[in-house]
């Protein structure tokens, strides 16, 4: 049985415009960032003592990417460059985008800046942030 | 060089509940393809997929770019990309040199390099002065 009607319909928009991404791909402007929506896509796991937020992001120029907590907000930034010397002639087909992306993500429970780690593999970039320690689940000692 | 071929579909769609179990779809990968005095240089989006998972195969007139990835072992709570599979396929030319192809995988993106074969590449021919 399907008990999330939205997640579905959701998703089926996501794939269309994907698709219409990949169709019109073939007719823009060579080297521009052609992706539509917000960038880099991300997927937010909560756990008890962390929280991982997972974006898809190919190719960046390790040097560009940068990361900074604010609040219940977590930023991301970064740059996907051009190959170095190839000039647009020299190209038959250009279907990846390129440029800089910024992305702000709040996940509604506040953060330790101090606290966060991230890493880069494989063209996925995880975050690893903790929450604020005011933010945690405090056992209260009732007094007699 | 390189037309392509179909792409795979993305398989239907599924709830999240059976996310975890469900087989990740395959996709086609975005490329760029350009050409240098010596090689084409072919380079594909496949984030997600390691070393281990990738296979490249050159037979005959096709060129084959397959990934598969390892399914997560937990459902995001908030999701907006799935790892998925990649397959294409290309067509080479005869001027190519497929005993040669080289391919580096890096932060996500592969990068094949097709020498050209050496009777195509271009050749310095030296003027005798009489």
């Amino acid at each position: 049985m399907n008990t999330q009607p939205n997640w579905n319909s959701w998703q089926e928009m996501r794939r269309l415009q994907q698709t219409m991404e990949h169709l019109f791909s073939d007719f823009a402007p060579a080297g521009r960032w052609s992706l539509t929506g917000e960038y880099p896509p991300v997927n937010l796991t909560r756990e008890d003592k962390a929280i991982t937020l997972e974006a898809l992001c190919p190719g960046v120029d390790r040097g560009s990417l940068d990361i900074s907590v604010i609040g219940d907000a977590v930023t991301i930034r970064g740059e996907r460059k051009a190959e170095p010397e190839v000039p647009e002639e020299r190209y038959y087909r250009r279907e990846r985008p390129l440029g800089g992306f910024t992305r702000t993500v709040s996940v509604g429970e506040r953060l330790d800046p101090d606290q966060t780690q991230a890493r880069y593999a494989n063209g996925i970039l995880r975050v690893q942030l903790a929450r604020a320690p005011e933010a945690a689940p405090k056992k209260i000692a009732i007094q007699s | 060089m390189a037309t392509m071929t179909a792409p795979t579909n993305a398989g239907p769609a599924t709830t999240r509940r059976e996310g975890a179990e469900r087989k990740a779809p395959t996709v086609s990968p975005r490329v760029d393809i350009y050409e240098t005095e010596k090689a084409y240089v072919l380079l594909a989006d496949m984030p997600g997929i390691g070393p281990d998972g990738l296979d490249v195969v050159a037979e005959r007139d096709e060129l084959i770019v397959r990934g598969r990835v390892e399914p997560p072992a937990t459902t995001p709570d908030y999701q907006e990309f799935e790892l998925a599979n990649y397959y294409r396929a290309f067509a080479l030319t005869e001027d190519l040199d497929t005993s040669a192809i080289t391919a580096t995988l890096k932060d996500g993106v592969l990068k094949l390099e097709i020498p050209k074969s050496p009777r195509v590449q271009p050749k310095k021919i030296q003027v005798r002065v009489e």
